[in-house]
């Protein structure tokens, strides 16, 4: 359908809109009006991004004038594949009734792992390795070298592609992924660096987080979008973990020995450059002596990881003396290196502020612009040393990470170092870590850089904390509801087990055997009474580990077997995508199945249960994080001193907002319909219930807040009944929830804004 | 041709020793029929020839009495006793050439039943059905054996149950069972520190089917006959075949249940002590090599919309050691022991998606006919059925082989990955319906559903008490024609909406519908506390059950052969009458046998009966009338 927003004709691929939809895509066009931020909680399953896409596309094909960029954020790369393909759907409906002038290109960018064509490169384990593999082939050196001897090998795809030269562009359309490959592939080019290379010329680029939060990587793939481009973070309810953790490094035993090991060949493959071509080191040398950390335009197959720092951080002066010598900044790693290890050899957990830490490396004789310079020196190092296979080059990196942060930033970190893990007090381990405490830091730049940033998800409540967080004024702070045909959501708070006796995780409370059968007892009843899957998350993979074994034993799963199959969440990647793959064939099938997952685990992240993938979430627990971690700790302190934020406030605020997040992935649209069972008697108390998002406490009845198992069965078993009949999908007249086009046009503008309060 | 058919007097033997029932014996080229001279003695047969397959005789001179034996493909026979041996002859000579004829004979009926040539796997498939279902059964007894309906009649009744059993047979396939194969529990004789264990081939199936390796261990290393394709199959699929170890196959699932239980027991320096000790062992203890192959071919083909492999390949913030740490993503496992850890999850993980798929290989398994009473023990007291077991292993490897096969035309593995995408990226509601691939309901009998609603029914009865009764409020037909033409007048005025009904309405009908239907069947006799019937006496129970399906098995072909059109019809309907006719006395039997003060409700059970068979027989005698009426030739002869 096709409709007017003020100004702006929108184009959306459906025949249909929700009310929400339309007011969402109202308060988005007033942001970009104003050339602002904002900040829009829409509950999931409303269609948040196919709204914002057709929105943003539809706006800068109204002003051809001034062509706009979108940079779609998502979390993950699975994320990424659905979101291109919801724009393809919009972009073939927009050429439909555009035509040609409608055309633009649209891409996803990820890793070389996820993208590479050529098998040998590919074929490697991880993407450390698939990046060291292209590099192999790839770097210019390696081409070099190839050009005068025809037996070295190099990437034909690569080498098609440069050949290719100017030639080699995407024609415009829509890729995903995996069209991306299937292109490389057919044309012979490789596509990695054909999307790196279109990049600047796509009208839409999705790509995760990182690419624009995390310096390392923002530094070499992020550094010429231009200002006049929208971006977007979608599902950023986690923006702020995010932000710190792409700010944090942490120094391990094994990362100092393998650092040192690292050394040792870089002192190798000094001598032996020195022996046979000292011009290259001399060059080096000149080059720094006359300022440039680093020759001024690399080749693109030569970037590697950028600095860790923040770009305005970075420093834009001259190497320091000391440090330009290959020999010398050697000995300053050495040194460095054996400080940390001297550090770690702590008995005691010890906390300090990054100004202290420097001040008493300086006593070890490495000043604090030394230690900021680290990584460019090391990176210039490395590519003067002509070394390929980067991904054994690791944690001298790590290491150099590390100094280069610590020297830069003297607020909103702190080193923390703890000799052991304190639930494993008997097994040394000791670890040093760098942690950011200051969201705001790392989503500084983008706000600067870019006219309007819009971060948006299903959970964002209080609304009000993430503008304090991240630090930015958004133009446009909203939060909408949802409106509903039918109570198509049914939110539970279980607070007893079959037993009447309380649930719960709490610390003293979550390995008693009464509870850990309670439980059981709650799934087996709910496995045979609701259709289709059911997803069960647990607070943390231990707590799921122990409580499983303990079914298993008291046969409580062998019974759960008995109606569905059981899949498990296990913290190997490739294992859980394989059963989350099962889970959804024994859905489809009719087989049924449960999924055991964890909160704050990948799965809850970012994938979704609609339709009958998900009848029934269980909540069980709250997920709280590990209060006792010092790092959490620090943090808390940090947003107290800083923000004034409470530290029970904001533990409660991340539970809530994980719980949030793990049930919310039920829904996609309204005509699915979903269970949700927040299985803890700490959910009944209203502090706690409170701080989950609007949309699912307006459905939550006092009548479901305090919940036995045998009532909560009663429940599912009519909620269900009631969701078998047909309905009217349109809504009833006084309350539309969904638009057909000559409705949305009769009810003009003001009549719109009031359905939808 | 000399004569049409063959009449003689003839005993009926059902056994040698029967002494047979006096009756009359006619031949035609369709079929053998028997007719007492008494009408009531049972002995009545109605045979088509066609079931006859062979016929024995017995010789002039020898001192046995002129029988004649027809043996039919069911392996029963009949035997006829004949006044002399040249009755005997006659009809011996009659059936050899009417057996030498053999299907051309059989064309006749053909006309009117085309399907009256069954396949053997068609009649394997009815007595499969008559074997299953005892209540089916004793009606076939009673009506096809007695010569009321021709096996023909009563299968044509019922050819929904066969086509369902035949698409069952080849759609759906016994799967693995829910249960984990971790679930084999010891047993002990409490006396020694023996452990037996039973390992039946469905469970060494499923060991095999979870644990390539252990399949792969078994093949190479317990002495075989593997054949020499197998052996290139895993030569070729990268399994390398040691052939030279070989132990036999108790020491092998002695050592296998040894590495269980020292996973079991979670003690993996233990387990790495062991293995370092014994290689074979070790086997058993290390990850599953071929099942991390395997996963990273399969991992090309998960639905792009979940593959969090790509998200890992995409992190650059979780370098090593970079980011922060968060509860659980430390691993504290001691990495020389690691390879012999394996987790609960992982297994449970592996045996569900066996279970998904594991039709392709049951298929094989069912195909090979192991007896399942082969049993493996840790102790030496029972024997090992070797080829049994190597047959599942073989069979495995077998259909693995084809399904790898098949996975190497992945040509339209990412067209179904972008096919799966865009399903998941479409917002149902907001576009037109999409039509997923469903396969049909199979419910075998739909009465089987109202049973089991009936549960649901009384366990909601508590709530919707009254409910019911409420609905009951008797209408006028005015006010019903009132009410209808309302309706009408509104959907002329607003045009159909959407729902037609109101989903409560619809609910409440749909309630109260699945109450009283499967009431009925429980008030016949399944609820324990509220049935009639169950006061009665066992066998009196029985006999009305069985009545009334024989009625109710009997009304149906009556019913059914209305209009008369042909002579065919003709006779059956009088068939049918005669038999329904004599149901009367037997039911009045029933009445008399039971004591006095159950009489009053066994009447009220009866009575339906009686109004049905009554209703019956009265329209066939209004036809009948009508029928003498217009063709005056034909006599009244049935009253």
């Amino acid at each position: 359908m096709k409709f007017q927003i003020e100004d702006v004709t929108v184009y959306f691929p459906y025949d249909h809109i929700y009310p929400e939809q339309y007011s969402y895509m109202t308060e988005l066009k007033r942001t970009l009006d104003a050339k602002g931020h904002c900040l829009l909680e829409m509950p999931s399953g409303t269609g948040k991004t196919i709204a914002l896409l057709s929105l943003i596309t539809s706006y800068s094909l109204s002003k051809p004038q001034s062509p706009m960029k979108l940079i779609y954020c998502t979390r993950t790369v699975h994320e990424m594949e659905k979101t291109l393909a919801e724009l393809k759907i919009l972009h073939n409906y927009q050429i439909k009734h555009l035509g040609p002038q409608a055309r633009i290109l649209a891409i996803g960018l990820s890793s070389r792992k996820n993208l590479c064509v050529n098998p040998t490169v590919v074929a490697a384990e991880n993407r450390d390795s698939v990046d060291a593999g292209c590099r192999k082939l790839t770097a210019s050196w390696v081409r070099a070298l190839a050009a005068e001897n025809p037996d070295e090998t190099t990437c034909e795809f690569f080498e098609n592609y440069e050949k290719a030269a100017s030639a080699a562009v995407l024609p415009p359309g829509v890729y995903t992924l995996q069209e991306l490959r299937a292109f490389g592939k057919e044309k012979g080019w490789c596509p990695y660096f054909l999307a790196r290379h279109m990049v600047q010329f796509a009208n839409v680029v999705v790509y995760s987080y990182q690419y624009l939060l995390d310096p390392k990587v923002a530094g070499i793939i992020s550094k010429e979008m231009q200002k006049e481009s929208v971006v977007v973070f979608d599902e950023a309810h986690n923006i702020d973990n995010v932000c710190i953790e792409a700010l944090s490094v942490s120094v391990r035993r094994q990362t100092l020995e393998g650092a040192t090991r690292n050394l040792s060949r870089i002192s190798q493959e000094i001598d032996r450059f020195k022996a046979t071509d000292a011009s290259l080191l001399r060059a080096e040398y000149n080059r720094l002596v006359e300022g440039l950390a680093l020759r001024g335009n690399l080749p693109i197959t030569d970037n590697w990881l950028s600095n860790p720092a923040l770009p305005d951080d970075i420093l834009k002066e001259a190497v320091p003396g000391n440090i330009r010598r290959a020999e010398h900044f050697l000995h300053v790693l050495r040194r460095l290196v054996q400080y940390l290890s001297s550090r770690l050899d702590t008995e005691n957990v010890e906390k300090e502020s990054p100004v202290g830490f420097v001040a008493s490396l300086s006593n070890a004789g490495i000043h604090q612009k030394t230690l900021k310079f680290c990584y460019d020196r090391l990176h210039s190092l490395m590519l003067t040393l002509e070394i390929t296979d980067t991904d054994e080059f690791l944690h001298i990196q790590t290491i150099c990470d590390f100094a280069t942060l610590v020297g830069t930033y003297g607020r909103g970190f702190s080193i923390i170092i703890e000799p052991f893990d304190e639930r494993m007090p008997h097994i040394p381990d000791p670890v040093l870590q760098l942690s950011c405490h200051d969201a705001s830091l790392a989503i500084k730049p983008v706000f600067d850089r870019f006219q309007s940033v819009v971060i948006t998800s299903g959970t964002l409540s209080p609304i009000d904390l993430y503008p304090r967080l991240l630090n930015f004024h958004p133009v446009v702070s909203r939060s909408f509801t949802m409106s509903l045909t039918r109570d198509c959501i049914c939110p539970m708070v279980l607070t007893r087990g079959s037993d009447q006796l309380p649930v719960s995780t709490k610390f003293d409370m979550r390995s008693d055997p009464g509870v850990v059968r309670n439980y059981g007892k709650l799934l087996l009843e709910m496995v045979s009474v609701v259709p289709d899957g059911i997803v069960c998350f647990f607070v943390s993979y231990s707590y799921m580990d122990g409580i499983i074994n303990t079914w298993n034993d008291s046969g409580i799963l062998k019974e759960i077997m008995q109606h569905k199959l059981v899949f498990i969440e296990t913290q190997d990647v490739v294992e859980t995508t394989l059963a989350l793959d099962n889970y959804r064939r024994a859905c489809d099938c009719g087989r049924g199945a449960v999924f055991f997952s964890v909160a704050r685990g990948k799965v809850a992240e970012g994938i979704d249960f609609d339709r009958h993938y998900g009848r029934l979430v269980i909540m069980i627990g709250v997920p709280f994080q590990y209060t006792l971690s010092k790092i959490l700790l620090a943090r808390l302190e940090y947003l107290r001193d800083t923000f004034q934020i409470k530290e029970g406030d904001f533990l409660t605020f991340d539970a809530l907002r994980q719980a949030a997040q793990c049930v919310g992935r039920v829904i996609r649209s309204k005509a699915d319909y979903g269970m949700m069972i927040f299985a803890d008697k700490r959910y009944s108390r209203h502090d706690k219930r409170s701080k989950l998002p609007n949309w699912i406490l307006s459905h939550l009845q006092d009548a479901n807040l305090n919940l036995s198992t045998d009532m909560a069965l009663h429940i599912a078993r009519e909620f269900l009944k009631k969701m078998a009949q047909p309905y009217d999908k349109t809504g009833s007249s006084d309350k539309k929830t969904l638009l057909s086009q000559e409705e949305l046009e009769k009810l003009g503008d003001g009549s719109m804004h009031e359905m939808s309060y | 041709m000399a004569s049409a058919h063959v009449t003689k007097r003839a005993k009926y033997k059902t056994t040698i020793k029967d002494p047979g029932t006096p009756g009359t014996l006619r031949m035609t080229f369709e079929k053998i029929l028997f007719v007492p001279h008494n009408p009531k003695s049972a002995g009545k047969l109605d045979v088509e020839f066609r079931y006859i397959k062979g016929q024995k005789h017995t010789k002039e001179g020898s001192n046995k009495p002129p029988w004649l034996n027809l043996t039919n493909n069911q392996n029963g026979s009949f035997i006829f006793e004949f006044e002399n041996y040249s009755d005997l002859q006659e009809c011996r000579d009659f059936v050899g050439k009417v057996l030498a004829k053999g299907g051309e004979v059989s064309e006749k009926p053909t006309v009117a039943y085309p399907d009256e040539q069954l396949s053997a796997a068609e009649m394997e498939l009815r007595i499969k059905l008559l074997q299953e279902d005892s209540e089916l059964q004793k009606l076939h007894k009673q009506f096809v054996l007695s010569g009321v309906l021709t096996e023909t009649e009563f299968w044509a009744t019922r050819k929904k149950l066969l086509d369902r059993e035949a698409s069952k047979k080849t759609k759906q396939r016994l799967g693995f069972k829910s249960a984990m194969i971790s679930d084999i529990k010891p047993s002990t004789d409490g006396r020694t520190n023996k452990v037996t264990f039973n390992l039946t081939p469905e469970v060494i199936l499923q060991i095999f089917a979870e644990k390539p390796a252990v399949h792969r261990a078994f093949l190479s290393y317990v002495p075989n006959k593997v054949p020499g394709a197998l052996k290139q199959f895993f030569s070729s699929s990268s399994w390398p075949v040691n052939n030279d170890p070989i132990m036999s196959e108790r020491t092998f699932w002695t050592k296998y249940f040894r590495a269980e239980y020292l996973h079991s027991t979670k003690n993996s320096i233990a387990a790495a002590a062991e293995a370092a000790e014994d290689e074979e062992l070790a086997v058993f203890l290390k990850q599953d090599d071929i099942l991390a192959s395997e996963a990273r071919n399969k991992i090309r083909r998960v639905d792009p919309t979940l593959d969090m492999e790509a998200d890992e390949g995409d992190d650059y913030t979780h370098l090593p050691d970079h980011g922060i740490f968060r509860e659980g993503n430390k691993e504290m496992t001691e990495s020389q022991n690691e390879l012999y850890k394996r987790s609960l999850s992982q297994d449970i993980n592996r045996h569900a998606a066996v279970v998904l798929e594991g039709r392709a290989v049951v298929f094989l398994f069912e195909n090979i006919h192991v007896s399942l009473d082969c049993i493996c023990s840790m102790n030496l007291n029972v024997d090992v059925e070797l080829e049994d077991t190597k047959a599942v292993a073989e069979a495995l490897a077998q259909s693995k082989q084809k399904s790898s096969n098949k996975g190497e035309s992945d040509g339209d593995t990412s067209r179904e990955r972008l096919d799966r995408l865009s399903r998941m990226t479409e917002i149902e509601d907001l576009q037109g319906p999409n039509t997923l691939p469903l396969a049909p309901l199979c419910i075998k009998d739909p009465r089987d559903y109202f049973d089991s609603q009936q549960a649901n029914a009384l366990r909601t009865s508590g709530d919707a008490l009254g409910g019911i009764e409420q609905i009951k409020c008797g209408l006028s037909t005015q006010e019903v024609y009132g009410s209808l033409r309302e309706s009408i007048s509104s959907i002329k005025a607003m045009g159909l909406k959407e729902p037609i009904f109101k989903p409560e309405v619809a609910h409440q009908v749909f309630d109260a519908l699945t109450n009283s239907i499967s009431n009925t069947k429980y008030h016949i006799g399944k609820n324990p506390q509220e049935s009639v019937l169950d006061r009665l006496p066992r066998k009196t129970k029985e006999e009305l059950l069985h009545h009334w399906t024989a009625i109710l098995e009997l009304l149906k072909h009556f019913w059914a052969s209305y209009p008369i059109t042909t002579t065919y019809l003709y006779a059956k309907v009088n068939r049918l009458k005669d038999a329904m006719s004599n149901i009367y006395p037997q039911l009045e039997e029933i009445k008399g046998s039971v004591p006095s003060e159950l009489r009053h409700q066994v009447s009220l059970l009866v009575r339906p009966m009686h109004q049905a068979l009554d209703a019956a027989i009265q329209h066939y005698e209004a036809s009948m009338q009508k029928r003498s009426a217009q063709s005056g030739e034909r006599p009244n002869g049935y009253v």
